[in-house]
């Protein structure tokens, strides 16, 4: 093979694998489904590495056809090695080494193939075996004295505050636990699921008995009775690989009747277990009705959730 | 020039066996296709494989291009004399200038590994582009802001992620700077597109394909570095579909081994140094404060995805010595920090 005509070669296939991963990127832009692939807000960071994938393949091509033309058009050097380079031993292997620089491009081809024949689908609560599951945190770890505690700012009910004090970093969970108290049902949304997970178990006895909605997946582990389950969501902070399950103990004597990632919405009163010598609330099951997740059944972490309360 | 044929060696090396997993793993799914074609394709280990390692392609994809941009617009743009008069002569200056160079340019490694290699190409001294390499991913805003708020109980937490990323960063910088004087970056040689015939279009780039010159220039070195992303978010996504992270944490519960799992943990999952932070606080029941920053300050500078971006830029020997820095120190620090601040 001619030195021109193989680096001709060599231009075509970089420009096809171009393609092949912008048009990956905006099928799944236009579909909606990069939503199960990243958080929404690295959303706008997509978009425009669709576009640098959409010029970059249109000069890939333009390189292409004028190294037809001329001999190079761009070259690949640095200047390194550009002065010490010796031309003949390029020669010798010239022929060789195209050959396992082309091995190279198999490695982009397989994430195209996997994105071309595989379909987009959501992961299920499988995956939290492998996570293990979350059910809210420590929030104060080494407990500290009472006299730590503050009472949050605003004109709430003064016996309320005095109920939700909390040391100062809790401050914005008494907030969000305040304002979940003052409701008849306390449901359990896409929106601050995780902070209102954590808001629940960081003043776990204000909330008993209160009623409580959620949706979300059946989730078995070790350590549960046979009454019980989790009801699990996925939350994602970047992309699939920081994915971690959330969830909160439900407790009804059906309970073995619900098969594993099957959605279920569950209403119900509120009590406390202990997990992980971790004393979290509990979920007391009155009913179930069956669900289906939403296309992209994932929940998001609210870093900036106060200043929105 | 024995030592080019050396180095070149050692590139393919690497990129062939990239090349020969990924094909050993499509000639399995073929051959096992063939027994039963819809048991494969809907197996869900598959389906979580395939998620997994696209996701994280999608994810760094951006900031690849940035640094490729980057580091084609400083190779076609900026002259090496402009460079060099950039960077401070004194080391402990440079160092610590390369340490804050992360507050003003918050980018993660993904973007940050091809700009480097480019100004170390143009006379960045190494132990400065290492430091910024170490410390750039941590000691950042955005890093800062996502620390604090996942673990918004204790801020202390926080604070000994950025100060001990800064330590172990400013040491591992100083040992390169008293102990490393010889060239260690990877050379790259080009199986195309070099001969006598070009040799003459090397010199300078005429005032109209400068645009092309970035352009060609980005792609090159998308594909270089590219490879290594893909090759990564494969064995990432191998390592999170088949290795359970309940057994790991099982493993370790004790005081030191703990920040050992942890950090093994971190350099398994490759993580963004954004989006790390709530991944360690699903840990704060099982796991001591310490190995949490472990976790958070070692994953950040060593991961697998990281180490074979960096095997890309240097010498075999120079990744593993930087390496054996970074385990040691980082391993060192957080028992001290546990020692002398989180009681």
């Amino acid at each position: 093979m001619s030195r021109r005509s193989s680096e001709l070669l060599h231009h075509l296939v970089r420009a096809v694998i171009l393609t092949g991963f912008a048009g990956l990127m905006f099928n799944l832009m236009v579909s909606g489904d990069m939503l199960l692939y990243i958080a929404p807000h690295l959303m706008i960071y997509a978009q425009l590495a669709t576009a640098f994938l959409v010029i970059a393949t249109g000069f890939q091509y333009y390189i292409a056809v004028a190294s037809m033309k001329r001999k190079v058009v761009v070259c690949n050097c640095d200047h390194e090695h550009g002065h010490n380079h010796s031309h003949d031993s390029d020669h010798n292997d010239s022929s060789r080494s195209s050959w396992r620089s082309s091995a190279v491009y198999v490695v982009f081809i397989v994430p195209l193939l996997f994105g071309a024949f595989l379909p987009n689908d959501a992961l299920a609560g499988s995956l939290a075996q492998k996570k293990g599951m979350n059910l809210g945190r420590a929030a104060m770890v080494g407990k500290p004295s009472s006299a730590d505690f503050v009472e949050i700012d605003g004109d709430e009910d003064p016996a309320l505050k005095e109920q939700f004090k909390t040391n100062v970093y809790n401050k914005d969970y008494a907030k969000l636990g305040m304002l979940l108290y003052k409701q008849d049902l306390i449901e359990m949304k896409d929106d601050w699921f995780i902070e209102k997970l954590q808001a629940l178990n960081t003043f776990v006895n204000n909330f008993q008995g209160k009623q409580i909605r959620i949706s979300g997946f059946v989730y078995r582990e070790e350590g549960l009775t046979g009454t019980q389950f989790i009801i699990g969501r996925m939350a994602m902070t970047h992309c699939i690989a920081d994915i971690s399950p959330y969830g909160i103990i439900a407790e009804s004597l059906d309970a073995e009747q619900y098969a594993n990632d099957t959605w279920i919405t569950v209403t119900g009163t509120i009590g406390q277990a202990i997990y992980h010598e971790q004393t979290v609330i509990k979920l007391n099951i009155e009913s179930i009705e069956p669900a289906s997740p939403a296309k992209i059944p994932y929940v998001y972490p609210d870093w900036n959730f106060a200043a929105k309360l | 020039m024995s030592n080019i044929a050396v180095n070149k060696k050692q590139q393919k090396s690497y990129a062939n066996l990239a090349a020969i997993v990924c094909l050993a793993f499509i000639a399995a799914m073929y051959f096992l296709s063939n027994h039963a074609p819809a048991t494969i394709l809907n197996n869900p280990k598959l389906q979580i494989f395939k998620t997994i390692f696209l996701s994280i392609i999608m994810e760094t994809m951006p900031f690849l291009w940035i640094g490729v941009f980057i580091s084609a617009l400083l190779h076609v743009f900026v002259s090496d004399q402009a460079m060099k008069k950039m960077i401070p002569k004194n080391p402990v200056l440079g160092i610590l200038t390369a340490s804050v160079l992360g507050i003003v340019f918050p980018l993660c490694e993904c973007g940050m590994v091809p700009a480097i290699r480019r100004l170390i190409n143009k006379g960045m001294p190494l132990y400065v582009a290492t430091t910024f390499i170490l410390v750039g991913p941590i000691l950042n805003p955005i890093v800062f802001w996502s620390t604090f708020t996942a673990f918004r109980g204790r801020p202390e937490i926080a604070y000994g992620r950025m100060g001990l990323a800064f330590a172990v960063a400013l040491a591992v910088g100083l040992i390169i700077y008293r102990f490393v004087h010889t060239n260690q970056l990877r050379v790259q040689v080009h199986a195309h597109g070099h001969s006598a015939v070009n040799q003459h279009d090397h010199e300078h780039h005429s005032h109209e394909n400068k645009l092309v010159a970035v352009m060609g220039h980005a792609i090159s070195e998308f594909f270089d570095m590219g490879k290594f992303i893909v090759f990564g978010a494969f064995l990432v996504g191998m390592l999170q579909t088949f290795v359970s992270q309940d057994n790991l944490v099982s493993l370790g519960q004790g005081q030191g081994s703990a920040n050992a799992l942890m950090m093994g943990l971190g350099f398994i999952l490759s993580l963004c140094s954004t989006s790390d932070a709530f991944v360690a606080q699903s840990f704060v029941t099982t796991f001591s404060t310490g190995s949490l920053i472990a976790f958070m300050v070692f994953g950040p500078m060593m991961n697998l995805k990281g180490l074979l971006m960096m095997s890309a830029v240097f010498k075999t020997r120079f990744v593993l010595l930087l390496s054996a820095l970074v385990v040691v120190l980082v391993y060192a620090g957080t028992l001290l920090l546990q020692y002398f601040f989180l009681k």
